[in-house]
C-alpha cells in the first residue's frame, strides 16, 4: 500500500542488522572493570569507520566577528585585529592564535542565514536543522547520530550532553523527539558523571551482578512464545547497564596523563572536552559540550576577550589530540550556536542576537580542512555569496558523516526526511 | 460458554431502553474477529488463565496490578459470573475514573505537557460517564462559569498562541486525522485532504484567543493561506467531510468592533470572568458541524479506535491519527458497527469498554505456541503492552506492600489505593509515556538498577512492607509470597529453587536478599508489560 512504505519494515531490518552486530562483537555480559579504552578488539572495531561527533555548543550565541569572520577596520569591527592563518588568505580574530595555526584542519562556513533570533526557537532550529512543526517533534542531531551510529548492545552511551551553566540550559535541551526515550541523551549538568551510573550505596558489586542475573533468569521463561520489539528493547536496555556503569571511568579524566590534561588546560570547558574525547574514543557516537553564556548584549568585547581564548586553546587541543590518536577522519568536531551576533554595536558596547550572517566550523571526518564557504559584506550585515541555511548545514553535516540526508524516518505512515526536502549538502566543504 | 446467562442478565439491565434486536458489544466483537481469523485460517491463542486475566483487567481498568487478596479471590472463585462481576466492580471504582482520565489526558496532550485543570475535569467526566460528545463539547466550548467544566478550558488555553498546532491537535485528538501534512501542500497520498481542509478547520479555531486567563473568541476573522500554486486564498470554514460553509463572518473586524472587543476583554480581566461568547462563534459552529449526522462518524470512529488501541495495544486503524480512506481498518465492519453503537448510546464509553473487556478476543493468552506469531492485526494472541508511567509506578507501590495491609480496616481499600497512586506520581514523572513502537531506553534501566528512589520509595523494608513480611517467613514460603505478590501467580519449581538458593546464599543479610529478589521480579518483563 502506497501510504505504508513500512515503518515496521525499517524497524525490522534495523533490528536484524543490530542483532548481527551484537552476535559478532560477542560483548561479555559484564563490562565492569573492563578498560574499554585499553581494549584493542573494541578499538579495532571502531577504527573501521564508525563516525562520531563532538559538538561545541556556544550557548547564547558567540560573535562571528570576534571569532571566524572578523571585520577589522569596519565601523562594526570592534577593537580586535584579524590575524593570518596557516591557510593562505584566511584571517580569523586575533583572539584565536592557536586555531590560526590549525585552520588547515578546519573549514569555516561564513554565510549562515538561519533567520531566527530568539534563543529558544533558534536553539531548537540549530539543534535539529529545522523548525519544529505542529504535531511533530523532530529529533535533534545527537539523537539522529545516536540512532544511525549507535549499536543496540553498545557498552557506552549513545548520546551524551554536558551543559553545566544554568543560562540557556532549559532552552537547548537534548531531545530525541519522535525517536523516543531510546535515543534520549544522557545529560550532565552539575555533576561530572551521569545520573544513576554508579552502584547504589549499600549494594555490593557481587549482589548488583547477581541480582541482574536473577532478573534475566526470571525474564527468560516469560519471553518464550512472546515476540515484541518493546520486550526486546527492555532486555537490551538492562543488558547495557553494566557496560554503561563501566563507562563511568570514561568520565574520569584523572586517568589521562598529566601532559594531556595540561594540553586541555584548567577550565571546565577544557575538562569537559577532554571527557568528550575519551567518550568518542570509546565509541560514543555523539557528545555535545555546551559552553555558556555568550549572550553579550552588553560589554561584548570583554566577554569575548575572556571566552574566545578558552575556546581557541581547548578547540586546538582537541583537534591535536584527535589527530595524535588517528581519529581525525572519524570524529567530526563542530562549533555551532543558536545564532551569531549583530555587527552593529549597541549603546552598552554589546552585540545583539543575529541570525542573518554568521559562522560555524567543521573539523575532521569528511569536512574539507582549510575551506572557507560563504562571504559576508564589508560590515558583516548580509551574506553576499554562498548563503547556507539550517537545512543545508544539516545536510552537509549528515553527508560528512556518511549519512544520506534524504533518508526517511517514518512517523506512523508519514515519511519524514532527515532534512527538509530540497536541501542539499554543500559539496565544496566536503572532502 | 458458561458466562452467558449472567452476562445476558446484566446486559438486559443495561440495554433496557435500547432496541430489542441489539446485540451485546462483546458478541459482535468476537463474531467479526473470529470471522477474520477463520478467513486467514489462523488458530487463536487459548484463553488467558484466571491469574493472567485478573491482572490484565485490573491494570487496564484501574491502572495497577491487583493486590494478592484480589487475585486470590478471583482465582479461587467458582462463580461463573465472576469475570463480569470483576469488570463491573473495577469500572465502578474511583480508580477507574482516575486511570481513564490519565489515559484521556495522554490522548489530549501526547507531548506530555501538563494539562492544568484538564485532568480534574476528565476525572469528573469519566466518573459521571459523560458521553464523549459532551466531553468534546466541554473541551472545545469550555464554560468558565460551570465549576465541573471549568478545568476543560485548559485544553484550549495553552494552545491559543499557535492556531496551526491547535488545529492539528484538535483534529488528531477528536477526529483521528492528522491534517498537518496539508498545511503546506495538499496531502500527497490522501486525495480527500487538501490545504482547504487544513485551513478550513483552522478557520473554526483561529478566532479564539486568551483574555485575562479565559478562553475568548472574536465574532469575525479571516484565515489566509498560500497554496503551492497561484495567489493567496481566503479559507472558508470547512469540516473534514462536506464542503465549505457559508460564513458571512469571514471578514476582518471593524475598528468599532475591535474597540468593543478590547473593552470586553479588559472588563473580563477586571471581573475575572470570561468575555461573552460572540453572536457567531466559529468554535461553536465546529462543534455543531462535527456532531451532525454523517460528520459525527469522525468523532465516533476515532474514540472507538483509541479505546480499542488502549485495550488491545493496537488500533483497528493504525496509526491512530491516519484514519482515512487510503488506510483502511483491519476490521472495517467491526469499526463501523462499534462507532454506530457508541453513537446510538449517547457516546457511552463505559458500554464500549465493558464490551471490549468481556470479549473473548480481549481475553486470549499473550503467548503463542508456534515460533512465528500470527499477524498482529488478526488479534489472535494478546499483545504485550508496556505499562504507562502511572501504571508502572502504582504497581511498584502495590508490589512493595505487605498484602495483609490491604485487608486492614474495612472500607479503607480505595483510600489506600489512592494514596499509593499519589505516592507513585513523582516517580512516574521520571518514566517515558509509551507511544507506538515504544522502546525502553537505557535511562530507565539505569534508574531502576542504580537509582536510590526505587529502593527508598518502593522496595522498603519497614512495617507494612512486603520485604519485611517475607523476611519473617521461611525462605521457600517467602520467595513464593514475593512471586505471588509481584506476578499474581505461584512460582514455578525452578523459580522457587533459584530464588530460595539466592536468599540462602545471603543468610547474613536476609532483608537485603529479599529486597534484591523483589527487585529482580519487578524489573523483569513480566512486570513491565501488561500481558
Amino acid at each position: 500500500m502506497s501510504t505504508f512504505c513500512g515503518a515496521a519494515d525499517h524497524a525490522v531490518s534495523r533490528r536484524a542488522f543490530l542483532g548481527a552486530a551484537a552476535a559478532g562483537a560477542a560483548v561479555a555480559a559484564d563490562m565492569t572493570g573492563l578498560d574499554i579504552l585499553g581494549s584493542p578488539a573494541l578499538a579495532g572495531e571502531l577504527k573501521k569507520g564508525q563516525k562520531r561527533v563532538i559538538l561545541l555548543w556556544l550557548a547564547g550565541g558567540a560573535s562571528q566577528l570576534e571569532t571566524w569572520d572578523p571585520k577589522p577596520g569596519a565601523s562594526t569591527g570592534g577593537p580586535f585585529a584579524a590575524i593570518p592563518t596557516d591557510v593562505p588568505g584566511l584571517h580569523i580574530s586575533e583572539l584565536m592564535p592557536e586555531m590560526a595555526k590549525r585552520m588547515k584542519t578546519t573549514c569555516v562556513i561564513r554565510g549562515l542565514n538561519t533567520k531566527n533570533g530568539d534563543h529558544g526557537a533558534a536553539a531548537k532550529i540549530m539543534m535539529r536543522g529545522r523548525r519544529d512543526e505542529a504535531g511533530l517533534r523532530y529529533p535533534d542531531l545527537g539523537a539522529v547520530v545516536a540512532r544511525e551510529m549507535g549499536r543496540a548492545d553498545s557498552p557506552v552511551p549513545d548520546y551524551v550532553t554536558f551543559y553545566t551553566q544554568t543560562e540557556g540550559r532549559g532552552m537547548a535541551p537534548g531531545d530525541a523527539g519522535f525517536l523516543g526515550a531510546r535515543y534520549a541523551p544522557m545529560e550532565l549538568t552539575t555533576s561530572p558523571t551521569p545520573e544513576n551510573i554508579r552502584r547504589p550505596a549499600g549494594l555490593s558489586d557481587d549482589d548488583h551482578l547477581a541480582r541482574a542475573d536473577l532478573r534475566d533468569l526470571l525474564g527468560k521463561d516469560f519471553a518464550r512464545g512472546r515476540s515484541s520489539d518493546a520486550l526486546a528493547s527492555q532486555g537490551e536496555a538492562y543488558g547495557r547497564v553494566r557496560g554503561l556503569m563501566a563507562s563511568d571511568s570514561l568520565f574520569d579524566i584523572s586517568k589521562e596523563p598529566q601532559k594531556v590534561r595540561d594540553r586541555y588546560g584548567p577550565t571546565q570547558f577544557g575538562r569537559q572536552c577532554l571527557q568528550a574525547r575519551r567518550l568518542v574514543e570509546a565509541g560514543v557516537p555523539f557528545v555535545r559540550v555546551a559552553r555558556a553564556w555568550w549572550d553579550s548584549h552588553g560589554q561584548n568585547f570583554e566577554t569575548h576577550q575572556e571566552m574566545v581564548p578558552d575556546l581557541d586553546r581547548v578547540m586546538a587541543a582537541l583537534i591535536d589530540d584527535l589527530g595524535d590518536r588517528g581519529l581525525r577522519d572519524d570524529v567530526l568536531v563542530l562549533t555551532l550556536a543558536e545564532f551569531g551576533r549583530t555587527p552593529a554595536i549597541n549603546a552598552s558596547l554589546g552585540r545583539d542576537h543575529f541570525a542573518s550572517a554568521w559562522s560555524m566550523t567543521m573539523t575532521g571526518c569528511g569536512a574539507k580542512g582549510g575551506a572557507v564557504y560563504g562571504k559576508t559584506d564589508a560590515k558583516g550585515n548580509t551574506v553576499t555569496h554562498e548563503e547556507v541555511n539550517a537545512a543545508n548545514l544539516f545536510a552537509t553535516i549528515y553527508a560528512a558523516l556518511g549519512i544520506n540526508p534524504h533518508k526517511n524516518y517514518y512517523v506512523g505512515s508519514r515519511p519524514v526526511p532527515l532534512v527538509d526536502p530540497g536541501a542539499e549538502p554543500v559539496a565544496a566543504v566536503l572532502s | 460458554m458458561p458466562l452467558r446467562p449472567a452476562l445476558a442478565a446484566v446486559l438486559l439491565a443495561v440495554g433496557a431502553t435500547a432496541a430489542p434486536a441489539e446485540q451485546p458489544v462483546e458478541q459482535v466483537i468476537d463474531r467479526e474477529i473470529d470471522a477474520a481469523l477463520a478467513a486467514a485460517a489462523v488458530e487463536p491463542a487459548p484463553p488467558a488463565d484466571d491469574a493472567a486475566l485478573v491482572r490484565r483487567l485490573t491494570l487496564d481498568l484501574v491502572g495497577r496490578i491487583p493486590t494478592l487478596p484480589e487475585v486470590e479471590r478471583y482465582v479461587g472463585s467458582s462463580d461463573p459470573g465472576k469475570r463480569a462481576e470483576l469488570v463491573d466492580r473495577l469500572m465502578a471504582a474511583p480508580g477507574y475514573a482516575r486511570h481513564q482520565a490519565t489515559q484521556f489526558e495522554a490522548l489530549l496532550n501526547p507531548d506530555g505537557r501538563r494539562g492544568g485543570g484538564v485532568r480534574d475535569y476528565l476525572v469528573g467526566a469519566v466518573a459521571d460517564n459523560r458521553g464523549w460528545d459532551r466531553v468534546f463539547r466541554d473541551l472545545l466550548l469550555p464554560d468558565h462559569a460551570d465549576p465541573p467544566v471549568k478545568g476543560a478550558a485548559d485544553f484550549l488555553r495553552p494552545r491559543l498562541a499557535d492556531p496551526d498546532k491547535l488545529t492539528t491537535d484538535v483534529s488528531v485528538a477528536f477526529f483521528g486525522v492528522n491534517v498537518s501534512c496539508a498545511q503546506c501542500h495538499d496531502h500527497p497520498h490522501v486525495k480527500d485532504w487538501t490545504q482547504a481542509h487544513f485551513y478550513g478547520l483552522k478557520a473554526f479555531l483561529s478566532r479564539t484567543y486568551e483574555a485575562g486567563g479565559a478562553v475568548a473568541e472574536r465574532g469575525a476573522g479571516v484565515v489566509k493561506y498560500k497554496p503551492t500554486k497561484g495567489p493567496e486564498r481566503t479559507a472558508r470554514m470547512m469540516f473534514l467531510a462536506g464542503g465549505p460553509l457559508d460564513d458571512p463572518s469571514a471578514r476582518e473586524l471593524t475598528k468599532d468592533e475591535e474597540k468593543a472587543e478590547k473593552a470586553a476583554a479588559e472588563e473580563a480581566k477586571k471581573t475575572k470572568t470570561a468575555p461573552p461568547r460572540p453572536a457567531v462563534s466559529a468554535r461553536a459552529k465546529l462543534v455543531e458541524v462535527a456532531l451532525r449526522d454523517g460528520n459525527a462518524d469522525f468523532l465516533a470512529r476515532a474514540i472507538v479506535n483509541r479505546l480499542w488501541h488502549q485495550f488491545f495495544g493496537l488500533g483497528l486503524v493504525t496509526p491512530l491519527d491516519q484514519m482515512h480512506a487510503e488506510n483502511p481498518p483491519s476490521h472495517p465492519e467491526l469499526l463501523t458497527w462499534l462507532a454506530k453503537d457508541v453513537a446510538a448510546h449517547g457516546y457511552d464509553l463505559k458500554r464500549l469498554v465493558r464490551g471490549i473487556v468481556l470479549s473473548k478476543a480481549y481475553s486470549r493468552a499473550s503467548r503463542y505456541a508456534t515460533e512465528a506469531a500470527p499477524d498482529p492485526k488478526l488479534f489472535a494472541v494478546a499483545r504485550l503492552k508496556p505499562l504507562t508511567p502511572m501504571q508502572l509506578a502504582t504497581s511498584l507501590k502495590v508490589a512493595g506492600t505487605d498484602p495483609a495491609e490491604w485487608e486492614k480496616g474495612k472500607g479503607d481499600f480505595e483510600k489506600r489505593v489512592e494514596q499509593a497512586e499519589g505516592a507513585a506520581r513523582g516517580f512516574a514523572a521520571l518514566l517515558a509515556q509509551p507511544a507506538d513502537n515504544f522502546q525502553v531506553g537505557v535511562g530507565e534501566a539505569l534508574l531502576f538498577s542504580n537509582g536510590e528512589r526505587v529502593t527508598k520509595e518502593f522496595l522498603t523494608d519497614g512495617g507494612g512492607s512486603l520485604v519485611a513480611r517475607a523476611a519473617a517467613k521461611d525462605p521457600a514460603e517467602a520467595v513464593g509470597l514475593l512471586v505471588r505478590v509481584a506476578y499474581g501467580r505461584p512460582p514455578t519449581a525452578d523459580e522457587t529453587r533459584a530464588l530460595a538458593e539466592y536468599v540462602a546464599k545471603r543468610s547474613d543479610r536476609k532483608v537485603e536478599a529479599y529486597r534484591q529478589v523483589l527487585w529482580a521480579l519487578v524489573t523483569g518483563p513480566e512486570f513491565r508489560f501488561t500481558h
